[in-house]
């Protein structure tokens, strides 16, 4: 937006600067009266930077030879030197020497980039996904066997897309260890850790930093299901993946 | 030739009772098995008239009765074998009615109790039935405010000082708690109840997960691992303020807590260095905590009682969890079993004997119990203390080395169940929600 | 003759075949049962624990642990460990209390402790509820139930220097006897041991009730017996406080058995 609308003032400047520029030509159209053979007057004006913003200032730098008039937009100044100017449009500056042998004149312009104002645009459409979406489509549970801690090799494979994506997006993952019902309590918060922690070595082997992730078990604390069937103890022989803020 | 081969088959024979009878051999549990003390209690008499005598001596004998019956060391002679004659004071106690059949007692337990002024007054003797020139053991009074609280703790009072005197010394546990885990309340919480069941109370109200209690061996401090918002921590909780004091907080998850029996130290599994379980011990207040173990899963530590000079624990280094025992230190690392799946290390307080929980054959698919078994630590004998299926965990001892709390399904859900030592007097201690991890106190 | 001759070869002949035969047999069901004792044996699932509930009458089946049986003693009188028989442990006489010698042994000095009772002549304890009783004046100072040790293996007594201990406070003894055998390990004997001499034993117990002082009066030339007797009284903390009612600051106690497989 900044950027269009700069352009625009650039060019609208430019235009101006083009119809200023024009009509100093007309005011320079005008043939002087030929002079009785004195030396013409020269000036030039420059302006450092050309270009600033609303509420900065620039510095108009002239100097002229053969002048004993010289003025810059009216005011009488010497035949050179320097001033600071603050414009809060874009300005063009006149110097106007005048000497025996005529009239010089030069200009300068400074561009003033206006403010952006905020327009009223409308509400930003929300993301197609939030991130706790994108998070569970992508990290799912990974399963163990009865009584181990190893990674299955589904499991190991979707860790390693899915470490692609955690480091992509800067997350910070808690790599929660469970185990089923059947073992002993203190046991199982042990086996847990295990599990969990062999998810992180995982995600760590593929490059996801270790301050990204934290692990804790559950043991069999908080089972996903209650059953006494081997389908509800695979259930809950899993390491489950959330997201921290 | 047949007769050699008679002899040998004779010989052979009388062998085989004997491999089993060795490993019992070597457990000695202190139950007197074999020769108990045969006693009779008979109910104690009400002096005076005062009506609230009837509902105290109620509470009062029927406690007495069961503590004595519990205790492991007496064969209570029932009651309807008694003579008619109640005895209430030693000059109504005759001997010889008491000491021959058909009450064949060894020794009598008598007395008293009368209500007066709001207060309740007990005497209770202890004589020996078959010494009538010196028939007295020993001899008590009690005096308490006269509620049925107050003369259960007479009860247990006077049996503690007859299990003392008859039991070679060793104090009874009548007086002493369990601290367990109770889900009745929605969350898992910390409770406690007497040595019998009864005043069953919450402790702790954490809100969330409160697991492995561990009452201090002075009484005054329950640790026990909570599930703060982030992560497993060790809790004290305060017995005498009523709330937790502060321990502190170690990275990762830190549970299982175990005191050493002279208060100084606690030893707890925590991921703090690898991520891994490991053992650590660190002092009562928490602080200077040292790193012991090196396994792959390593929970469940228990100090041996008797000199703190060593630690049982369970570890998964191997696979399956198995017991392991080193040295306070961490040295002299010894493995106790090799098979199944053996969890819940608890040692008995005179050291020699370490119970555990144990699946023999373990595997999917294997509907393998779960039983409480008792291992010799120096001769590594093993016997089955339970037989009865389901699952059978977290074994305790009692102080005096004679009971074995524990959690058991047997009864189709999770309740805490006690038992002799010796495998008799199996007794159900909770029957609302779902109780687990018993820790029966130090004294 | 030829004849004669000629059936002694058949029936030598004869021998051989049966003779294997037999022999093939006999082997065969020796290896049965060594294999059958071998499957059976080594499962320690035994009578150890509770096979039920709690209920009233609960059976123990007991292999063969060897504890005393103190009560049931079956026959006092012939039990060489009662004080029946005064030959064997040395007989106090109430009336002095001088220690009196074992038969063909060296005199001990013994620890004379105050005695807390004026009466001298009392009435013996009647032992156990079985018909066979200790007559009145027999038995020593700790005859009756209190003294007798017995285990399966293993008979003997013990004796309180002080005669009017055993006798004020046999239930002291009785705890004692139950303590020590709960702390032997008979197991620890060697089990080629058959028979045994007569060992003696002394400790003493004070006030709180700790053992001290243990030594061998008389050894049974057997190390391992020896030695499970005295790692018995080891491993034994205490046996309970010394009776309130008696003044002594400890007690010496003898114990003597004999041990029999």
């Amino acid at each position: 937006m900044n950027n269009s609308k700069r352009l625009l003032i650039q060019v609208l400047g430019v235009l101006c600067l083009l119809m200023v520029v024009n009509g100093c030509h007309g005011g320079k159209t005008t043939p002087p009266p030929p002079p009785p053979k004195a030396t013409a007057p020269t000036a030039t004006l420059s302006a450092n930077p050309t270009q600033i913003e609303q509420g900065q200032s620039a510095q108009l730098q002239w100097s002229t030879t053969d002048a004993t008039d010289v003025a810059l937009d009216g005011n009488k100044v010497d035949p050179s030197g320097s001033q600071t100017v603050s414009p809060t449009q874009t300005t063009t500056y006149h110097l106007t020497a005048k000497g025996a042998g005529g009239t010089q004149e030069a200009t300068a312009q400074i561009t003033v980039a206006a403010k952006p104002t905020p327009t009223p645009t409308p509400a930003p459409t929300p993301p197609p996904v939030t991130d706790e979406q994108l998070f569970n489509q992508n990290i799912a549970d990974v399963f163990f066997d009865y009584d181990k801690a190893d990674l299955r090799p589904d499991g190991a494979a979707m860790l390693a897309r899915a470490a692609q994506l955690i480091k992509q997006k800067g997350w910070r993952v808690q790599i929660e260890g469970n185990a089923d019902e059947r073992g002993s309590t203190e046991y199982n918060l042990a086996l847990g850790e295990r599990r969990a922690d062999a998810a992180k070595q995982a995600l760590l082997s593929a490059g996801v930093s270790a301050d990204s992730l934290k692990t804790i078990s559950y043991g069999k604390e908080k089972p996903q299901c209650t059953e006494s069937n081997e389908e509800c103890w695979q259930k809950n022989r899993r390491a489950h993946f959330t997201l921290l803020k | 030739m047949l007769r050699k081969t008679g002899l040998l088959f004779l010989f052979l024979l009388l062998l085989l009772p004997l491999t089993q009878a060795i490993a019992q051999d070597w457990i000695r549990t202190g139950t007197n098995r074999g020769a108990p003390i045969r006693l009779a209690v008979p109910d104690f008499k009400p002096s005076g008239s005062d009506p609230q005598n009837a509902p105290l001596l109620s509470v009062f004998n029927d406690t007495l009765w069961s503590d004595l019956d519990n205790a492991g060391i007496f064969d209570m002679v029932a009651k309807s074998f008694y003579p008619a004659a109640q005895p209430g004071q030693p000059s109504e106690m005759k001997l010889d009615a008491w000491g021959n059949a058909p009450v064949n007692a060894a020794m009598v337990a008598f007395g008293n109790l009368g209500v007066n002024a709001g207060k309740v007054d007990v005497q209770g003797w202890l004589f020996d039935a078959k010494n009538a020139s010196f028939p007295q053991v020993l001899g008590k009074q009690y005096r308490e405010d006269a509620t049925p609280d107050k003369a259960r703790l007479i009860a247990h009072r006077f049996a503690d000082e007859i299990i003392f005197r008859l039991g070679g010394g060793i104090p009874g546990i009548a007086e002493s708690q369990i601290y367990f885990v109770s889900l009745r309340s929605g969350t898992k919480e910390i409770w406690s109840m007497d040595y019998d069941g009864a005043n069953q109370k919450q402790i702790t109200k954490l809100g969330s997960v409160a697991l492995s209690p561990r009452i201090s061996p002075d009484g005054s401090r329950l640790a026990f691992s909570g599930l703060t918002h982030d992560s497993w921590q060790i809790l004290m909780y305060s017995m005498d303020l009523g709330r937790t004091v502060a321990f502190p907080r170690y990275s990762g998850d830190n549970f299982s807590p175990a005191w050493s029996s002279d208060g100084t130290k606690i030893a707890f599994s925590s991921s703090m260095h690898s991520g891994l379980s490991e053992i650590f011990v660190a002092d009562a207040s928490g602080a200077n905590a040292r790193r012991l173990s090196t396994g792959k899963g390593d929970v469940s530590p228990v100090f041996n009682p008797k000199t703190n000079g060593q630690i049982a624990w369970v570890s998964g280094r191997t696979g399956l969890p198995q017991i392991y025992v080193m040295d306070a230190d961490g040295s002299n690392v010894q493995k106790m079993t090799d098979q199944g799946y053996a969890v819940s290390p608890a040692w008995s307080p005179n050291g020699l004997l370490l119970a555990f929980s144990w699946v023999r054959n373990y595997g999917p698919g294997v509907l393998g119990g779960q039983d409480i078994y008792l291992m010799d630590i120096a001769s590594r004998q093993i016997v089955q203390l339970t037989h009865d299926g389901g699952r059978n965990d977290f074994p305790s001892w009692s102080p005096d080395g004679r009971h074995i709390v524990f959690q058991s399904n047997r009864s189709g859900t999770e309740q805490i169940w006690s038992v002799l030592a010796d495998g008799t007097h199996l007794q159900q201690l909770t029957r609302q929600g779902r109780n687990s991890q018993p820790n029966w106190s130090f004294k | 003759m030829a004849y004669v001759r000629a059936n002694m070869f058949y029936e030598r002949e004869q021998w051989k075949k049966p003779l294997l035969v037999s022999v093939g047999f006999h082997g065969a069901l020796v290896l049965a049962i060594l294999v059958l004792g071998y499957v059976l044996a080594p499962h320690g699932t035994s009578n150890w624990g509770a096979t039920g509930e709690g209920s009233a009458i609960h059976a123990d089946v007991v292999a063969s642990i060897p504890l005393p049986h103190t009560e049931e003693s079956p026959n006092i009188v012939a039990n060489e460990s009662k004080g029946v028989t005064q030959t064997v442990p040395q007989p106090k006489p109430v009336e002095t209390e001088d220690g009196i010698s074992i038969p063909g042994k060296v005199t001990k000095p013994k620890t004379i402790d105050k005695p807390q009772t004026q009466e001298r002549v009392q009435p013996r304890p009647t032992p156990t509820p079985e018909q066979t009783a200790v007559a009145y004046g027999e038995g020593g100072p700790v005859s009756g139930p209190y003294g007798n040790f017995n285990t399966t293996s293993t008979k003997g007594g013990f004796s309180i220097q002080n005669a009017d201990f055993g006798a004020q406070f046999g239930w002291y003894v009785q705890n004692v006897n139950r303590v020590v055998s709960n702390a032997w390990y008979q197991v620890e004997v060697d089990p080629r041991v058959t028979n045994a001499k007569r060992v003696y034993l002394l400790f003493d117990i004070d006030r709180n009730g700790r053992p001290s002082n243990v030594r061998f009066e008389q050894r049974s030339d057997i190390p391992s017996l020896d030695q499970s007797a005295m790692r018995a009284l080891q491993r034994i903390d205490t046996f309970g406080p010394l009776p309130p009612g008696y003044r002594g600051d400890k007690v010496s106690v003898e114990f003597w058995f004999d041990y029999h497989r």
